[in-house]
């Protein structure tokens, strides 16, 4: 395997007032041209990661590596590392050009070089028609090209933006989703997205780092992070709604195992075979989406429909079944009234299982049948 | 900038203001211009019938006044305006630098503790005249009284809480992301204060400017018990234009007045722009 773009390592941050620290020793690796979010609620230390990639932080212990060399001593700007504030912090008092051209300016490369540069930028994120306005006077999503503009001309290895679209509007959102997936195509950029939105990092990353508490809880392709959650956090952190997570115990029926908790009851693959978990108590995670309704009277799990939130072509809907409450989400149009009794099916295949101990996922290898 | 119509009722207050306001400057101006019987003649002159400068040139030749059979100026006031011009402008100039570095390091690296922006506005908080006698002592004992640098000296350490307070919430205003930005694109520290900050509250700057240059000029108290005669500043000689034959020289003082308030009135039309500290919002637009 080559050298990551970018690899974190054991990196540290504890703040002067010695509480906790903010980040608390994470690993992490970044191939060149990958797209990677990290993703966690406020307050998970990934802002302070973030600082601490571009240097604005210095970690208290562990290294950071670009190109698989250590950046640590490295001053911010000499880095080659480009980043993008959530408030843009676009220079009002300089024109679009002067702000375009500040990095290069500070470099000290020639007028014309710079001229050039600038140019093609410009050509890249359409803003060539106002180089020459005050940045002042610019709206919202053109204060964020500006911004993006302004690090790109740098020519930085790594881009790393701060909650890129959390201070659009909705139709903005689409419109710079697109943008900023077509310019990491066409750069070729290796980019990493702070955010602790999931629906941003999902669409606009390929990977997911979830952080919480100053550590990094799972890295995993944003197509698997839904269905395969590592542990108990990930699992109740992604997805809208997020995975229900019933606490219970296994117990062996005949040729299977089955999954209890008071009177719910739910079989898992047949065949499965769950190692050392088989007597401990664990959680099961059910995707809202694996979970199907059908007309009263067919086989499965019966229950009582609780609320029906919908949600444009999708409903949340909330049952009750053999005393627990859980969600599923389901096609607008087979929406139950509230109040109904209904059938549910769980797609066993689609069951997690976490070890009631360590909160961690457990391995099921289904047997091939003979 | 929206324009706005005025209620009737609020242009009739602004006017009043602005009268209440105005008065007085225009009284100094016509008493500047009034020949020495004008000046407390009863009832009242308002403009003078026979505006002269012999009050303006007096200033500059204490024997002009003469011709109006009044005497006993003593001293030419240039070495006052000159005197004033000095020590304000230095510990203007001074006490903005110092302020500003002040005020970034205490905004954006916490210097000091969190108690040290109060421990610097403590010191203004004794009065003045408390503080005076000492000084005329430590000065006479260090040699720098009666001194411009001695003079300066205690301008700058009687004006940099206000210039650092001031400057201090200019810096706070601006988000600190702005500067990070500079150091991210490859600047030092230092440079992102000087090419980022600096422009940004370029109008807090000026403001502070004026403020402190106005707090120094205008100073009497620390000019006249500071000073034994070889130093002189434009408050301390106003008060010299006492005769014993004359009285008080009205129409000289008027005309020293309106010539000390000419340097504030310029520099507040040339900043006009930068004094509303609306300019310094908006440095990052959200």
């Amino acid at each position: 395997m080559s050298t990551p773009k970018l690899e974190l390592v054991g990196l540290k941050k504890e703040f002067a007032d010695g509480s906790v620290a903010a980040v608390d020793g994470i690993d992490l690796a970044v191939e060149e041209g990958q797209t990677l979010a990290l993703l966690g609620p406020s307050g998970c230390g990934k802002s302070t990661t973030l600082n601490m990639i571009v240097g604005l932080e210095q970690p208290s212990s562990g290294d950071i590596r670009i190109d698989g060399r250590s950046v640590v001593a490295v001053p911010p700007g000499r880095r080659n590392v480009g980043l993008v504030f959530q408030d843009y912090a676009v220079f009002t008092s300089m024109s679009v050009r002067e702000n375009l051209a500040f990095g290069l300016r500070v470099r000290g490369q020639r007028k014309a070089e710079i001229d050039r540069a600038v140019g093609e930028v410009a050509e890249l994120l359409g803003l060539s028609t106002m180089l020459n306005g005050n940045a002042r006077d610019l709206g919202g999503s053109e204060l964020q090209r500006v911004a993006i503009g302004r690090t790109l001309v740098t020519r930085p290895a790594i881009l790393l933006l701060d909650e890129p679209l959390s201070n659009l509007e909705a139709g903005t959102r689409l419109a710079t989703r697109r943008e900023l997936r077509r310019l990491q195509k066409e750069a070729g950029l290796t980019i990493i997205y702070v955010t602790h939105d999931q629906v941003e990092a999902l669409s606009l990353a390929d990977w997911i780092a979830v952080m919480s508490a100053g550590k990094i809880r799972q890295v995993a392709p944003a197509s698997l992070i839904c269905q395969q959650p590592d542990n108990i956090f990930v699992a109740s952190f992604m997805g809208t709604p997020p995975m229900n997570l019933l606490r219970g115990a296994l117990t062996r029926a005949d040729g299977g195992y089955v999954f209890r908790k008071d009177a719910f009851v739910v079989g898992l693959l047949p065949g499965t075979d769950i190692g050392e978990a088989a007597d401990l108590p664990v959680t099961i995670g059910i995707r809202p989406e694996e979970v199907r309704l059908c007309a009263s009277g067919e086989a499965g799990l019966p229950a009582r429909v609780l609320l029906a939130e919908p949600r444009g072509s999708e409903t949340v809907v909330t049952l009750e079944t053999g005393g627990q409450v859980i969600k599923a989400v389901i096609a607008s149009d087979h929406r139950p009234t509230e109040g109904r009794d209904v059938m549910l099916e769980i797609d066993a295949a689609s069951l997690v299982l976490f070890s009631g101990e360590t909160n961690r996922r457990l391995p099921m290898i289904a047997e091939l049948r003979a | 900038m929206p324009s706005r119509r005025l209620s009737p009722l609020l242009g009739l207050l602004l006017i009043l203001a602005l009268v209440v306001t105005l008065f007085p400057v225009f009284w100094i101006v016509m008493t500047a211009l009034k020949p020495p019987t004008d000046w407390n003649a009863v009832p009242a002159v308002w403009i003078p019938a026979k505006p002269t400068l012999v009050n303006f040139r007096t200033l500059f030749d204490p024997e002009a006044i003469r011709e109006y059979g009044v005497g006993g100026v003593s001293q030419s006031a240039s070495a006052a305006v000159f005197g004033s011009l000095l020590a304000s402008t230095v510990s203007t100039a001074l006490s903005i630098l110092i302020g500003l570095l002040a005020a970034i390091g205490l905004s954006r690296y916490s210097s000091g503790s969190t108690a040290t922006p109060l421990i610097i506005l403590s010191g203004r908080m004794f009065p003045p005249a408390a503080i005076a006698v000492p000084f005329v002592i430590i000065f006479s004992a260090a040699h720098i009284i009666d001194t411009y640098s001695g003079l300066i000296a205690i301008y700058v350490a009687a004006t940099v809480p206000f210039s650092t307070w001031m400057l201090k919430s200019f810096v706070d205003d601006l988000p600190r992301e702005i500067e990070e930005a500079a150091m991210v694109d490859g600047q030092s520290r230092l440079m992102a204060h000087l090419t980022v900050t600096m422009p940004l509250i370029r109008g807090g700057l000026f403001a502070t400017t004026l403020f402190i240059f106005i707090l120094n000029w205008s100073d009497f108290m620390f000019a006249l018990v500071l000073s034994y005669g070889r130093i002189a500043t434009i408050p301390v000689q106003l008060a010299k234009y006492v005769t014993a034959t004359a009285g008080t020289l009205y129409g000289v003082q008027a005309a020293l007045a309106v010539l000390a308030m000419i340097p504030l009135v310029l520099a507040g039309f040339a900043i006009q722009s930068h004094l509303a500290r609306g300019m310094t919002f908006g440095a990052i637009k959200r």
